[in-house]
């Protein structure tokens, strides 16, 4: 097709659009959205024993308010990055607390692998734990998923690792509140590892397809 | 909601008619192309709106430009001609994410590096697993490399050389070098009527002897 046929085409098929709102105020919306889920879900549940008790634990409180950071950081990220105008420096955003995060989870890991016994955990805590994950980090991927469609013409790689990032943390913090056992590694790579196996079936098909 | 969009419309352009001012003085260059984003900015925000007279200047305008942009990646006419047709179809697909209270410039710059990238990408896996026709992909051999050709053309020879010789030079100039029967009379000092029964015979002979060696 000619290119002046296609601008013909364009302009004919051109009704009004609702312009998106900044990215600011969608990352707040889907942030306000993710809290009112973990009320819920806080509510259902109810808090963890002695959470008040967890919270003066120096290492617990700086997991879950780095987790919560990395979280709203990251979720600012993605609505940036996935405009075409704006830099892909908005990546690096919530890296430092997400660097203060992950040495807190490597830390719990040096400091409970003597302390935990064989057996401490079991498949039946590990897939309550599970159920919760999904029950919360799924509505919250589709939401952010719906909210970015658009950015699949754009920058595709980066905003879907960077909101599953944005949901891992949200869900990690959510679950460090109302679960007895710290199931961080088991949310990050639920979430990154979805989003990896996506990623990584997308870029294998679309080679196919284009071959 | 249209005052408020005047209002971000008025923003952008005093910003710009501000950079405009100073650039004058300093490169006429720069207040051109302040100028035009001014210009795409308020076609894209009324494309927007559902104007479609606007969206079509607007498109009209930036494909030049695009075309420019396009040229820095492609240097195939046909390539940099289709990455521009990806570029309108995406800015079509998102216009609704443009923001008139920020320029356009940045936003379509965005958009066509990203798709510029894309068919590089493409190409780079195209040339991976193609490769340049050569003589020996050909489905046809030449006759110079084929057995059964050689054999053949021997044996014409061969044939051909055992004739007498008026019927050797009657083959030679009217079959092989395929001249006319005027030039070859000159060329021999025979008759066209000589010439023409010492090919005759030549060639029952011949036949004669091929097909001899053929069923033996």
């Amino acid at each position: 097709m000619d290119t002046s046929d296609l601008i013909q085409s364009l302009a004919a098929n051109a009704g009004p659009v609702t312009r998106l709102r900044s990215p600011l105020m969608r990352a707040t919306g889907w942030l306000l959205l993710a809290a009112a889920l973990m009320a819920l879900l806080t509510v259902g549940h109810g808090l963890r024993p002695q959470f008040a008790e967890r919270m003066r634990d120096a290492s617990f409180a700086i997991n879950m308010l780095s987790a919560l950071l990395t979280g709203v950081l990251a979720t600012i990220a993605t609505f940036f990055v996935s405009l075409p105008d704006r830099s892909r420096w908005w990546l690096l955003l919530p890296a430092p607390p997400l660097v203060i995060w992950l040495s807190t989870i490597g830390y719990q890991c040096f400091d409970g692998w003597v302390p935990i016994p064989p057996g401490a955990v079991t498949v039946e805590a590990a897939s309550s734990c599970l159920a919760t994950l999904v029950l919360t980090s799924l509505p919250l991927s589709l939401v952010m998923l719906v909210m970015l469609r658009y950015a699949a013409a754009l920058r595709p790689t980066s905003v879907i690792l960077m909101g599953s990032l944005a949901v891992s943390a949200i869900t990690s913090s959510a679950l460090s509140m109302f679960h007895p056992l710290d199931a961080t590694a088991m949310v990050l790579g639920w979430n990154l590892g979805t989003a990896v196996l996506f990623l990584g079936a997308a870029a294998l098909f679309s080679r196919r397809l284009s071959n | 909601m249209s005052n408020d969009k005047q209002r971000r419309l008025r923003l952008v352009s005093s910003g710009e008619e501000r950079a405009c001012a100073d650039a004058n003085s300093a490169d006429r260059t720069i207040g051109a192309e302040a100028t035009r984003d001014i210009d795409w900015t308020i076609l894209m925000a009324r494309a927007q709106d559902g104007d479609t007279a606007s969206y079509l200047r607007l498109l009209h305008e930036i494909t030049p430009y695009l075309r420019s942009l396009v040229r820095l990646w492609h240097k195939d006419h046909w390539d940099a001609e289709d990455t521009v047709q990806d570029i309108l179809l995406t800015l079509h697909s998102i216009r609704h994410t443009y923001d008139p209270s920020r320029p356009f410039g940045p936003w379509l710059v965005g958009i066509a590096n990203r798709r510029a990238v894309d068919r590089l990408r493409r190409r780079g896996r195209q040339a991976l697993r193609e490769a340049p026709l050569r003589d020996e992909h050909e489905g046809i051999a030449s006759p110079s490399q084929d057995s059964d050709s050689m054999l053949d053309k021997h044996h014409l020879e061969e044939a051909i050389g055992s004739l007498p010789p008026i019927q050797q030079r009657a083959v030679d100039l009217l079959k092989l070098k395929e001249m006319s029967l005027k030039d070859a009379a000159a060329e021999t000092g025979l008759s066209i009527a000589s010439l023409k029964m010492a090919t005759h015979r030549a060639l029952k002979n011949l036949r004669a002897m091929l097909s001899d060696r053929g069923d033996s």
